[in-house]
């Protein structure tokens, strides 16, 4: 276990490093850099290569790369060549809202479809077909709704029509009941794109677990159907379940842009929105140094849990 | 005294109903058990036999289906109760043991969560006293130190104990009757004695009854008091273990008990098998289902269907024939090996292979060994080195077939590997037709693969699924470009129908074909370069016993017609017996005893031979009762850490200080044989 969690730790390093480069040089291939972006068509030439200065834009790329680096390495993410504000605080701003609406998703979701899934895969089992593929195809259609249609939907009756959950707001932690209500809406139209994926997978697999030997020696011992689902089929049909609900946390943390955009949450795909807009270099860099740091760390999650759950996996 | 009847099964009707049609598994079983009784049901898969076991149960899944019929426990009607009812009289009143130990037990659970939910879920012990009882269960059943077992998971346990495991759940709650099916199919035959011997044993003692599902007539023979046969979803026929072996009545039973070959005698030329191959069980039944085998059948078999008739106050059996084919015919004039022998037709360019020298052996091995280097890791700089094979030797003479005789783990399919050179040895020689093929590369290495040729084990496995039939046979043909396209073709009408195939299967794909067929094919594929070789790796093991003689038949005709070796690998004793010409006794990767089959098995030198021969079991109850089972205790030792002196001195019964401290040669003994084993001289 610890020789796994080190050998993680040190790929860690190389894929990070990668993931700085390539975002690094990435970025700047967007025609127009942040100077143009503030200058528009106002400033004199002088005026912009003041600003380019001022940003440290005129030196070298290679020394605005080791530059970076070094920087890195003292975790001194910097600060917006925009506005000037620290990036570090931005994030750590920004990443609660988005981690705690990506972690209820993923909860919610998995509630749900793991329940449906289940309930599908039992009911294709005994042969009860109708069930099974009234499940499926309930998950197929929503698995085809893309998610800021749902979202404009959900908006329209709930906020709108209903007035019952509101639509937009500041994000306050103190104020738990009101914060719920504020990311019911985007919870719901994210749950919904995960449940459809992880229902489908948790069908087949619990499908494939009711087939066993072992589940056959349990009810033949006396257990009642119901337990053996829950005891035996499911803990056995879980490592497919993680691996996608992990990968569906993965993306959640990265890639709620839209919904965001959408429910104005000041998360962490808007922070990354404006600042490829702005051509904001050192921003954009940062956010996705979290990100790809974050995913591994899920990842590296994952295979704890998977431990947690079948005695066999070995490091 | 006669006994209490404890289960009594009346014309039970389980069916299937699966797309393709009705498959009638089960169609109107009737028997009965009495307490403390130990009945067997013989019979072949597709036979019925397991879905007539998980009908008791009522644990027949989703399409199969119980129709008609009753199945009383005591004066209760199984199939009148509710679910509640039900899953208090499975494991409670019937303990299971099923057939594959390594895919029974719930892999995420360890022993003591699953002991103690069965014993928690039949009986009032809190959970303390039910670890402690499942504790008693486990020490019961032969398990060492089953205090630290017990919070071992499956996965950390062998086949033999994850079988023990087994039979303590199905004892914990003190059953009536303890359904076991296929218990030791999977396992090795040391240990499948040590279980058999085990459920024998608690039976005995604790008055449980026993109904014993198997296709191994020897076992039955070992085990069991009655035994009942099953063919196409009926019972055919019903008696005690001795009557019905001294005296079989149904056709079916009389053919089945000739296929095996016999352990004790000189060998037979050739093996009585059954023509054909089961009913199609999706067709409505007309008549005796066994009719379009029979060689004895009458029209009236093929129009109605016989009932259990009785032959004897014990002995039952459902043949329109009083006393069915063989019973004019005494053992020693059933018809002999040339009367049956009818030989498949022989293709042009299979000739039969003349050796230049006939005292040149044709495969000669020297000091063979190979070691795989377990994966290290970060903290372990050097993974362990497993040593599969470690130092073999031993030559094969043109023409002789070489038996290699082990349990799973010895090193047999890995010595497999490299005679084939799919693996490269890691030390020694491997001569064929006296060039060292041992390290060759390249093109040498590719001319060397028409030599030898290999049979798979599992018929189901070994063919692309989306190749035709031809294609699987010309495919090594093709490989090696040899022919145009048209003269593979011919090559590969010639090859099927020297397998005793007819040429319309060219066309179809491996899954329209039974297992018999498909081994036929793959004899037929490892024929197609006229190889001077053929490793068959466990070809029997896979089929059905009626459907092995054929195979079996068929690899000895060829070996006698074209001149071909055989290294034949298996565990099963009788059918090397049979085929083979010297034998090759494996255990953790050495040769223990080499030497002529006629000589080791008479007279066995090795203790680990002596078990061997001793576990396996013979299909006949008079010899079976009168035998000394020898057992050997515990499980093979990991072959990544063999013992340090003789390999065989943990199990050994004889073993002496020596042995656990020094190896011991293969030594030549004066009737050319050669034993490694100090205390043989």
């Amino acid at each position: 276990m610890a020789d796994y969690l080190l050998k993680k730790a040190a790929q860690l390093i190389p894929t990070i490093l990668g993931v700085v480069t390539l975002v690094f040089f990435a970025i700047r291939l967007i025609p127009g850099d942040s100077t143009s972006y503030m200058a528009g068509d106002n400033l004199s030439g002088e005026a912009v290569d003041a600003l380019r200065e001022r940003m440290g834009l005129d030196v070298p790329v290679w020394q605005q790369y080791l530059d970076y680096l070094l920087g890195i390495l003292k975790f001194d993410f910097g600060t917006t060549m925009v506005s000037g504000l620290p990036i570090g605080q931005l994030i750590m701003e920004a990443l609660p809202v988005t981690f705690m609406i990506a972690f209820l998703t993923v909860l919610i979701a998995c509630l749900i479809a793991v329940t449906l899934g289940t309930i599908a895969a039992f009911s294709a089992h005994k042969g009860k077909k109708l069930i099974d593929q009234v499940l499926t195809w309930i998950a197929m259609l929503v698995d085809l709704m893309p998610s800021f249609w749902m979202a404009l939907l959900m908006m329209l009756v709930f906020t709108l029509s209903l007035g019952w959950l509101p639509a937009s707001g500041p994000i306050d932690f103190s104020d738990p009941v009101g914060l719920l209500q504020r990311i019911a809406l985007p919870l719901i139209v994210l749950s919904l794109g995960q449940i459809a994926t992880i229902a489908r997978i948790t069908r087949t697999s619990v499908l494939e677990v009711l087939n066993e030997d072992y589940i056959r020696t349990a009810r033949a011992f006396g257990t009642p159907q119901l337990l053996v689902v829950f005891r035996h089929a499911l803990k056995n049909a879980a490592m497919p379940i993680i691996t996608v609900a992990g990968l569906g946390f993965g993306n959640l943390l990265n890639g709620t842009v839209i919904t965001e955009f959408i429910f104005s949450i000041p998360g962490i795909g808007t922070l990354l929105i404006g600042g490829i807009n702005s051509r904001d270099y050192s921003l954009v860099q940062s956010v996705i140094l979290v990100y790809s740091f974050l995913f591994i760390l899920v990842n590296m999650m994952t295979d704890l849990i998977y431990k947690y759950f079948d005695p066999r996996v070995k490091f | 005294m006669e006994k209490e009847s404890l289960l009594i099964v009346d014309n039970l009707h389980t069916h299937f109903f699966t797309e393709q049609g009705t498959v009638r598994a089960v169609n109107g079983v009737s028997f009965e058990l009495k307490k403390g009784e130990r009945l067997a049901i013989v019979g072949e898969s597709g036979s019925g036999k397991s879905a007539m076991a998980m009908s008791l149960l009522q644990l027949i899944s989703y399409p199969g289906r119980i129709v008609s019929g009753s199945v009383k426990l005591g004066d209760k009607d199984l199939l009148q109760m509710s679910e509640r009812q039900l899953n208090e009289v499975r494991g409670g009143e019937i303990g299971t043991v099923f057939q594959d130990p390594m895919t029974s037990l719930d892999p995420v659970m360890t022993i003591e969560e699953q002991l103690v939910h069965t014993i928690r879920r039949h009986t009032k012990l809190d959970r303390r006293g039910a670890v402690q009882r499942a504790i008693e269960l486990l020490r019961q059943v032969g398990i060492p130190d089953p205090e630290t077992r017990i919070r071992n998971y499956p996965f950390e346990l062998s086949g033999g104990m994850r079988q023990r495991v087994l039979i303590a759940m199905a004892l914990s709650c003190s059953p009536k009757l303890i359904i076991a099916d296929e218990p030791t199919t999977a396992l090795d035959v040391t240990i499948q004695a040590q279980i058999v011997e085990l459920l024998k044993n608690l039976s005995a003692d604790t008055g449980c009854a026993m109904l014993f599902i198997t296709h191994d007539l020897g076992l039955v023979a070992r085990f069991a008091q009655k035994v009942a046969v099953m063919y196409a979803g009926r019972i055919v026929e019903y008696g005690t273990v001795r009557e019905l072996y001294a005296n079989p009545q149904h056709p079916y039973t009389q053919s089945l008990l000739r296929t095996i070959p016999s352990m004790k005698g000189p060998r037979a030329k050739r093996l009585l098998q059954i023509d054909g191959f089961p009913p199609d069980m999706r067709q409505p039944v007309v008549g005796c289902s066994f009719a379009q085998r029979c060689p004895a059948a009458q029209p009236m078999c093929r129009t109605e269907i016989p009932s259990l008739t009785d032959r004897s106050p014990t002995h039952r059996a459902a043949c329109w024939i009083e006393d069915g084919i063989f019973s004019g015919i005494a053992k020693e004039t059933a018809p002999t090996a040339e009367e049956l022998l009818h030989l498949p037709p022989k293709a042009s360019f299979l000739r039969h292979q003349e050796p230049q020298d006939a005292a040149m052996p044709v495969l000669e091995i020297k000091s063979l060994a190979k070691h795989y280097k377990t994966r290290s890791s970060l903290f372990r700089k050097n993974g362990k080195v497993v040593r599969a094979v470690d130092g073999l030797d031993f030559s094969l003479q043109p023409g002789q077939t070489l038996g290699l005789v082990g349990e799973s783990g010895c090193g047999k399919s890995t010595t497999a590997r490299m005679l084939l050179r799919l693996d490269e040895p890691s030390d020694g020689s491997i001569i064929v037709e006296g060039v060292d093929i041992a390290h060759l590369k390249g093109e040498e290495l590719k001319q060397f693969r028409r030599k030898v040729q290999m049979v798979f084990q599992d018929p189901y496995s070994s063919f692309n699924p989306k190749l035709t039939i031809e294609q699987i046979i010309t495919e090594p043909l093709q490989v090696m470009k040899v022919g145009t396209g048209e003269e593979r073709r011919k090559r590969a009408r010639e090859l099927i129908l020297t397998v005793g195939l007819d040429v319309s299967y060219l066309d179809r794909y491996p899954n329209q074909l039974s297992g018999g067929q498909r081994q036929r094919i793959g004899i037929a594929r490892a024929l197609a370069l006229n190889p001077s070789i053929i490793v068959a790796d466990e070809p029997t093991s896979a089929l059905d016993v009626s459907v092995r003689a054929q195979v079996i038949n068929l690899l000895a005709e060829l070996r006698e017609k074209l001149g071909i070796s055989v290294v034949f690998i298996s565990h099963d004793l009788s059918i090397v017996k049979h085929i083979s010409d010297t034998i090759a006794v494996m255990y953790l990767g050495k040769i223990v005893e080499f030497g002529p089959t006629q000589a080791i098995f008479g007279n066995p030198r090795h203790p680990y031979t002596k078990a061997l021969l001793s576990a396996a079991p013979i299909p006949d109850p008079q010899l079976e009762a009168e035998r000394n089972v020898e057992l050997l205790s515990g499980d093979l030792p990991s072959p990544a850490n063999p013992p340090k002196g003789c390999r065989f001195s943990t199990r050994c019964p004889a073993a002496e200080h020596r042995c656990k401290e020094e190896r011991p040669e293969l030594i030549e003994m004066e009737d050319a044989r050669k034993v490694a084993c100090f205390l043989v001289s």
